[in-house]
């Protein structure tokens, strides 16, 4: 199975461009994630694929046939809402047999499939129980169960995990990876949070402006960024960037200069992009190294982000060595390998390499 | 809250429900009272009750099939501003539509005019169309004022449903009519219970439409009322018997329901 985005515009009756020739493709079994900002047209795009909004131009095939006319329940694919959306009326029970209801399947197979799904969620002991007596995490499992209890061919996730508390948060994500490991079944997973589509996705598709930007294994997404964007959207803390002049291998912003070999020969106005953890800390003076002044430093157990400044440029550095000597205004000196330094279009934000 | 505070909330309660429920009381007992005892100049609280007005009104007086009348004409109008409403209610919940907040508020200005000022209009139609002394012309009436009160309160209910709701549902596998007709009205039935209950008190009690739209086999027990005011004075024990009888479902059905029906009428003013 396939599912193929083939220049997909979404234009809302305000006038709102929500997708902007969105081409995306992805196969069975894929955990594939929408990511971006508020805006960036994910939910939007996930909701096309469900058939709940309507496409402006463009098609939407899945394994080949284009989808675009059907409406939700033809398509195939379950959904799973950031408020769950149970029905508050029916028992758990009934919320998760629901679909196997609507499908008319016999009663005995719908108790069958309701207590083999409920056993892989965990909520077995829930069943009888009314939607308003469940808590939120459980509450999301039904919603899950419901989801996947009648096997479509691809479940749709639109910020499943927003609504739970942070530790919740952490344990169902898990199992949601372990559920689609399981299943085998095709996810796709809504989400702003970059944390979680980085240790969910099989590919992440970053979205920004209802346009796709990158779509990758997560390992290039955060190692090789398609864009200035991406780059500063992905890690926590993200990438730094600073914008400068590039002339004969040393890259110059104001008092910064930073050994650096062009990926082209001379291009004046460029973006440096490094990784936090990717810059090396030095106490003393040395070749080829940049200082900086100490702003703040945050202990984030077991590491330390300094926040550092010179002149109109910052930049945070997060190191693993112990920092409790350094005080703000303090000078250190940064390193910057050459082989983690990444170049970006100034204008475009397109990466240069 | 101290105890001093609580006796004077408690004083203050049993007031009101004293001066609420005294005219019912009174009711009561004047429908138990000779026409002597009921007319006495000054208000006698100690005699002998007397069952006589009920059959007197009832049986001899043939006011029984204005019961049925008034059962009739209620439910029917419950049920046919509730099958038509409700769906409008819904679109008005969901969809957007150029116009819809005029539309709304039109649905709503129906019910701003005076009754008198809409019942002669009434009249003439309902005389062209054949209509007048029969039940349907009153039905049609009460639901021409009932309709736009379930749309007004429908729409609130429908909205305190997610939307995802519908979506889910539409997923799930239904046709947009199945997941209203199979999931919404299921769980907007608190909503429906409180609006149903409010239409039926609303037509049970009405009286202009009734009165001038009927004037023998279609009566309903409210125009039954004024029948009892004859040339040779007002028989008060059986005003009051018939008030009583016509009193009484209201009183406990509404009992029965009072925490829909206060969320059915609040639900406006919270929200805004």
């Amino acid at each position: 199975m396939s599912v193929i985005f083939d220049k997909v515009s979404k234009q809302f009756p305000d006038g709102t461009l929500a997708l902007d020739n969105l081409d995306l493709e992805f196969a069975k079994g894929e955990f594939v994630i929408f990511l971006g900002p508020s805006g960036s047209g994910k939910t939007t795009a996930c909701r096309c694929l469900a058939g709940l909004e309507e496409i402006t131009s463009g098609q939407i095939l899945v394994d080949g046939v284009d989808v675009s006319p059907l409406p939700p329940r033809k398509r195939n694919m379950s959904m799973v809402f950031q408020n769950y959306a149970l029905y508050s009326h029916k028992s758990v029970f009934e919320n998760i047999a629901y679909p196997l209801r609507v499908r008319k399947l016999a009663k005995g197979r719908i108790a069958e499939e309701v207590r083999r799904v409920a056993a892989l969620l965990q909520i077995e002991e829930y069943l009888e129980r009314r939607p308003r007596q469940l808590s939120g995490g459980q509450a999301q499992r039904v919603a899950v169960a419901r989801a996947l209890v009648w096997k479509p061919d691809i479940c749709l996730m639109d910020e499943p995990l927003s609504n739970l508390d942070a530790l919740l948060r952490l344990q169902t994500r898990t199992e949601l990876k372990r559920l689609h490991r399981e299943l085998g079944s095709t996810f796709v997973f809504v989400t702003h949070d970059q944390e979680e589509a980085m240790t969910l996705g099989t590919r992440i598709a970053v979205l920004c402006d209802g346009r796709l930007v990158q779509f990758d294994v997560p390992r290039k997404i955060y190692h090789e960024p398609a864009t200035r964007f991406v780059a500063e959207f992905i890690g926590r803390p993200a990438m730094n960037t600073l914008e400068g002049v590039l002339t004969a291998g040393v890259f110059h912003a104001d008092e910064v200069r930073i050994p650096a070999p062009s990926p082209i020969d001379i291009m004046n106005e460029i973006v440096l992009g490094i990784r936090p953890e990717k810059i090396v800390l030095h106490r003393q003076p040395g070749p080829n190294l940049v200082p900086f002044a100490l702003d703040v430093a945050e202990l984030v157990e077991p590491d330390t982000l300094l926040f550092l400044k010179s002149g109109k440029n910052s930049l945070v550095v997060r190191v693993a060595e112990d920092c409790s000597d350094l005080l703000p205004g303090d000078t250190v000196h940064l390193e910057f390998p050459p082989d983690a330094l990444h170049f970006f279009e100034p204008t475009t934000g397109k990466r240069l390499s | 809250m101290n105890r001093a505070w609580r006796n004077f909330a408690f004083g203050v309660i049993i007031v009101v429900i004293v001066i609420a429920l005294t005219p019912y009381f009174w009711m009561f007992l004047t429908s138990i009272k000779t026409r002597a005892e009921a007319l006495a100049g000054s208000p006698l609280w100690f005699f002998r009750p007397t069952w006589e007005h009920y059959p007197e009104v009832f049986i001899h007086k043939h006011y029984l099939p204005l019961v049925k009348n008034s059962v009739v004409v209620a439910l029917s109008t419950t049920l046919l501003s509730l099958v038509a409403g409700a769906p409008a209610a819904y679109v008005f919940a969901r969809q957007q539509f150029a116009g819809k907040e005029d539309l709304f508020f039109f649905f709503l200005t129906t019910r701003m005019a005076p009754a008198i000022s809409v019942v002669v209009p009434m009249f003439l139609l309902f005389g062209k169309l054949g209509l007048l002394d029969s039940l349907y012309a009153v039905i049609l009436a009460h639901s021409s004022f009932n309709l736009s009160l379930v749309v007004w309160m429908m729409r609130g209910f429908f909205e305190e449903i997610p939307p995802e709701v519908d979506e889910a549902a539409q997923i799930d596998g239904n046709t947009r009519a199945g997941t209203f007709v199979r999931v919404l009205l299921p769980m907007a039935a608190p909503g429906i219970a409180a609006t149903a209950v409010l239409c039926f008190i609303l037509s049970w009690n009405e009286l202009l439409y009734a009165m001038i739209l009927t004037a023998f086999e279609s009566r309903t027990l409210t125009v039954g009322i004024p029948g009892l005011v004859t040339p040779h004075g007002t028989l008060w024990g059986q005003v009051a018997a018939v008030a009583m009888v016509a009193t009484l479902p209201i009183v406990i059905f509404t009992f029965f329901v009072q925490k829909h029906l206060v969320r059915g009428l609040t639900f406006g003013a919270v929200k805004g």
